[in-house]
């Protein structure tokens, strides 16, 4: 495995053959690959559902100028939704990493406790982190609940890091000095996105503005719920999500007020998947 | 015939911290479930790994033992004729039975008498029981956060994925949520076979091992604790017992490498490269023979060896990157003043009804200004939150405090400054260490107490187990401190001055309810002190406000000397009797004894008696000479046995029966300034505890 894309299409290819829907990242801006429309809305209701994509997940506080080795404003995460999980879910998640070369027999791997939580989505889930070699590669989670409501069956949800395992498997120190394609770097793909966004994020982000535009975007989701039409809603509520990021990563969110703007995009999703679970 | 029976319930990895508690609740379910119908045994082993919980019984019998059982027959009076004969009715029970009527007994229930016939009930054969206790057993084990995986709802630590049930070298069929048990172990994940057969129960451990898995916890632990010792070489482990219980359960053979960091990173505060290994990587932290932090680390992996040193280059460049940005976080957070930082601190949440942590600032420089008007311990007090702004504490909570108190000593403020801001959450926990200088120790009692106060003023009051803002380990950690600092304040003078901080006009409540939890507090702490649990209840029960912890200790030290003295023993019958009569005179003040008013020989020479008494025992206490004070109230026993005696203290004439109780009040009052001796339980002369 020389390539970051080698990667990508190796876990990808492995999550085919174990007959996952391969689906395309979203394209509204998200900070994680659980927010993907396949996975908040699949999650849901009784229908087995198995599915894989890459997704971008944009954080905005994480940014560094593409000056820090191993932090980035936007990384890739490689996520698979596994519904019901299989009670071998663990074993082929260790087979999806023999997959792409990494020698477990010589390796120090261990499932630490870690439990995820996304406050904004009313979602929760009881698993691990995956160390290897003291590296956290993968979150893996079985979800509880989503939009607030108890989940039956339960998923598994196994999160991969892609820029982490590539730098692992590379043997390469500095993200930025991977490679994408044989020919072409991280940091030629990327650097020029990770500095001028992280410049945006950090020092020209207009809050005034975008605290106007989390109302808007809240009063949109809300206009497409009253009126049954969940998935714009949804859209409209992750980008309330984003919003909120951006307006943290420029420090203009007091505690207080924190809390308040959290729980508004909580809401929402609780109202969205409630609304989804009642028309499916 | 003696048997074996294995027990090994395989689950997706469990919390490190869980395993034991669980292990425990299941052996103990097991010995209890198995032990009801009279089942005896020989040993219990147990074993665990962060995949399995297992119980292994030898010397089991076939079959439970028999049992006695009455079976009811008929009552007496419908059974036999008048005559004393069996009537049908027991005929037929009898031959119901199978035996004969001579056979019929008699026996009593709630209904009246009845026919009986004591029958042996065959003991069931234990693998049965096994079956039927099982599935309550593995239930009942408790677990602090649960999950649901399968259409039953039912909730566990993490998904069951197999069970091993052996009797001997035979498999019990049993079933539990949809896991059927057989004798299909599972292997070390890396190094190991996915399934191992288990062909007997008793050879579980040695099977397992071949399978690249240590059962015995206490095995991982000597690898571990011998693995740390040689590859330290020159070099010392930082003892840790907590991370060695850690890193015992987050494997299933461990093994122990050692790796280095650049020196350079050297120059970040010791404290911080601790905790980022520690707390981020659960490594071992390394000292040289002076004591000073080494640029190196152990590791423990879950795997036998790190044969071509792939995994130990896999761990340096993690913490490589970790250090990187505690040195970036380092450098940031001192770019900017922590006198600076303190106005920020209006942007952070201290608690919704009590304001942000600029407001408790606030409060915190005139608390401990009323404890001690030294100037530095009010500039501690200004800066000790400002670190709850920076990088570093952000990303390493666990260093609050001691961020501040290092950035403040780059700054250049002087010891009694920064110690005090970097030692005032001590003590983090009932074993952690008390701040050692006195500033440090003063202040972390005004933040303790403000928080205690301010939270019970907000209805934040602990209950049970739902204590969210940890009040009590607040609470613990300052009368720890007052106690070992000896400190002087009375616990009401702390409280009166902690709410002095707050706007509350009604301060009544919260002032009495938070001295009664402070009570608690003192008495589990001098419990801790080994002092006996009545000594303390004799001491706090004379009230806790007015006292120091210091005193407190004191005082119950010199009870527990005093306890086994006689006269001090055979004083409780008089202390009760005494306040039994004043609370029943119903006057709730009583007056000084008016010596003209004494009437007869016995009340004459008692008032003489405590002329001299109550002055000294007065002076006692006053000198914190409490073994003498002690003394002198045993001294009194006599006088007091002598006056109840001779002297009728309830009689008619109010002015008389008046003055009598006023006496009794003078020495109730002068033995409660140091002990309620009603509350000694009498050992018969045996040693104090």
């Amino acid at each position: 495995m020389a390539t970051f894309q080698d990667l990508v299409h190796q876990l990808l290819g492995f999550w085919k053959d174990y007959g996952c829907v391969i689906q395309q990242p979203y394209d509204v801006e998200v900070g994680a690959g659980t927010m993907h429309p396949e996975t908040f809305f699949r999650v849901l209701g009784p229908r087995p559902y198995q599915v894989a994509y890459v997704q971008p997940s944009r954080r905005p506080a994480d940014g560094r100028y593409a000056e820090n080795p191993n932090r980035v404003y936007r990384h890739h995460q490689l996520q698979v939704i596994l519904k019901p999980a299989p009670e071998d879910v663990q074993d082929v998640y260790l087979d999806s990493l023999r997959s792409i070369g990494i020698v477990l027999r010589s390796a120090d791997l261990r499932f630490e406790e870690d439990n995820w939580e996304s406050p904004t989505l009313g979602a929760w889930g009881i698993g691990w982190q995956v160390l290897l070699n003291g590296l956290e590669i993968t979150q893996f989670t079985y979800f509880q609940q989503a939009g607030g409501r108890d989940l039956d069956p339960i998923s598994a949800e196994i999160t991969y890091g892609l820029e982490r395992i590539a730098a692992f498997v590379t043997g390469k120190d500095n993200v930025f000095d991977l490679l994408w394609s044989p020919t072409v770097t991280y940091g030629t793909v990327r650097r020029r996105e990770e500095r001028e966004f992280s410049r945006y994020n950090f020092e020209l982000a207009d809050t005034p503005l975008l605290f106007q535009l989390f109302d808007l975007y809240e009063r949109e989701s809300n206009r497409c719920l009253e009126a049954e039409c969940v998935l714009p809603a949804y859209d409209y509520c992750l980008k309330c999500s984003h919003t909120f990021n951006l307006l943290d990563s420029r420090g203009a969110i007091s505690v207080t007020q924190r809390v308040a703007l959290i729980n508004r995009v909580r809401s929402l999703a609780v109202d969205i998947a409630s609304a989804y679970v009642k028309q499916s | 015939m003696s048997h074996r029976l294995l027990f090994e319930l395989g689950t997706e990895e469990i919390p490190a911290s869980m395993i034991v508690p669980a292990l425990e609740d299941l052996r103990r379910g097991m010995e209890g479930a198995l032990a009801e119908p009279g089942l005896g045994w020989e040993e219990v082993h147990t074993f665990t790994t962060p995949r399995r919980l297992a119980v292994l019984f030898t010397g089991l019998p076939e079959r439970c033992p028999d049992r006695g059982e009455l079976a009811w027959g008929p009552p007496v009076s419908v059974a036999f004729d008048t005559a004393g004969r069996p009537t049908p009715a027991a005929e037929g029970f009898a031959r119901k039975l199978g035996v004969g009527t001579d056979s019929l007994e008699q026996a009593d229930n709630e209904r009246g008498r009845y026919v009986v016939v004591r029958q042996v009930v065959p003991g069931i054969p234990v693998v049965d029981l096994v079956k039927e206790i099982l599935p309550g057993v593995i239930a009942s084990i408790r677990w602090p956060k649960t999950m649901y995986w399968t259409p039953s709802r039912f909730r566990f630590i993490r998904p069951i994925r197999w069970i091993v049930l052996l009797w001997d070298d035979e498999v019990i069929p049993f079933e539990f949520e949809g896991v059927k048990a057989d004798r299909w172990s599972r292997g070390h994940r890396l190094i190991g076979p996915s399934r191992i057969e288990i062909s007997e129960a008793a050879a579980y451990e040695e099977i397992l091992r071949s399978g690249g898995i240590l059962v015995s916890p206490g095995e991982r632990r000597r690898i571990i604790e011998a693995g740390l010792q040689r590859i330290s070489g020159d070099l010392q482990p930082v003892p840790d017992s907590e991370l060695l219980e850690t890193v015992v359960h987050l494997n299933e053979w461990p093994a122990v490498i050692k790796g280095s960091f650049s020196p350079e990173f050297l120059r970040i505060p010791a404290e911080v490269l601790v905790t980022v290994m520690r707390h981020h990587q659960k490594y071992f932290s390394l000292v040289d023979q002076e004591g000073r932090l080494a640029p190196s680390f152990v590791a423990v992996i879950n795997n036998r060896q790190d044969a071509d040193g792939t995994i130990r280059e896999g761990h340096e460049k993690v913490l490589r990157a970790r250090l990187e940005d505690a040195a970036f976080f380092w450098d940031a957070d001192r770019k900017i003043r922590l006198s600076e930082r303190v106005e920020r601190l209006r942007d952070v949440l201290f608690q919704e009804k009590l304001g942000s942590y600029f407001d408790k600032t606030g409060r915190l420089v005139r608390l401990s200004n009323r404890l001690d008007p030294d100037p530095q311990l009010a500039e501690a007090a200004r800066l000790c939150k400002a670190d709850l702004t920076t990088e570093m504490v952000r990303e390493l909570p666990e260093l609050q405090g001691v961020m501040g108190g290092l950035y403040a000593r780059e700054e250049g403020y002087p010891e009694g400054v920064w110690r005090a801001v970097y030692e005032h959450y001590r003590p983090v926990s009932l074993d952690d260490e008390l701040p050692e200088s006195r500033n440090g120790a003063l202040l972390s009692v005004a933040d303790r107490m403000d928080t205690i106060v301010g939270c019970f003023g907000a209805g934040i009051v602990p209950s049970g187990s739902s204590d969210p803002f940890g009040l009590r380990r607040q609470a613990q950690g300052a009368v720890e401190i007052l106690r070992a600092w000896r400190f002087e304040y009375s616990l009401r003078e702390l409280v009166e001055s902690a709410l002095s901080g707050f706007p509350w006009e009604e301060e009544q409540g919260v002032r009495e309810a938070v001295l009664a939890f402070l009570e608690q507090r003192v008495s589990f702490l001098l419990e801790r002190l080994g002092l006996a649990r009545d000594v303390v209840r004799a001491v706090c029960a004379t009230g806790i406000a007015s006292a120091s912890p210091a005193e407190l200790e004191d005082r119950a030290r010199a009870v527990a000397r005093i306890r086994g003295n006689e006269d001090f023993e055979a004083l409780a019958v008089a202390f009760k009797r005494a306040m039994n009569l004043l609370a029943r005179s119903g006057e709730s003040e009583v007056a000084e004894p008016d010596p003209g008013r004494l009437q007869e020989e016995g009340e004459k020479r008692f008032y003489e008696v405590l002329q001299e008494w109550v002055p000294r025992v007065r002076a006692s206490v006053e000198r914190k000479d409490y073994d003498r004070a002690l003394e002198l109230i045993a001294e009194i026993r006599p006088a007091v046995d002598r006056f109840f005696d001779d002297v009728l203290v309830m009689v008619d004439d109010a002015s008389v029966r008046r003055n009598r109780l006023a006496l009794l009040r003078r020495v109730v009052d002068s033995i409660l300034m140091v002990v309620d001796p009603s509350q000694i339980l009498v050992q018969g002369g045996g040693e104090n505890g």
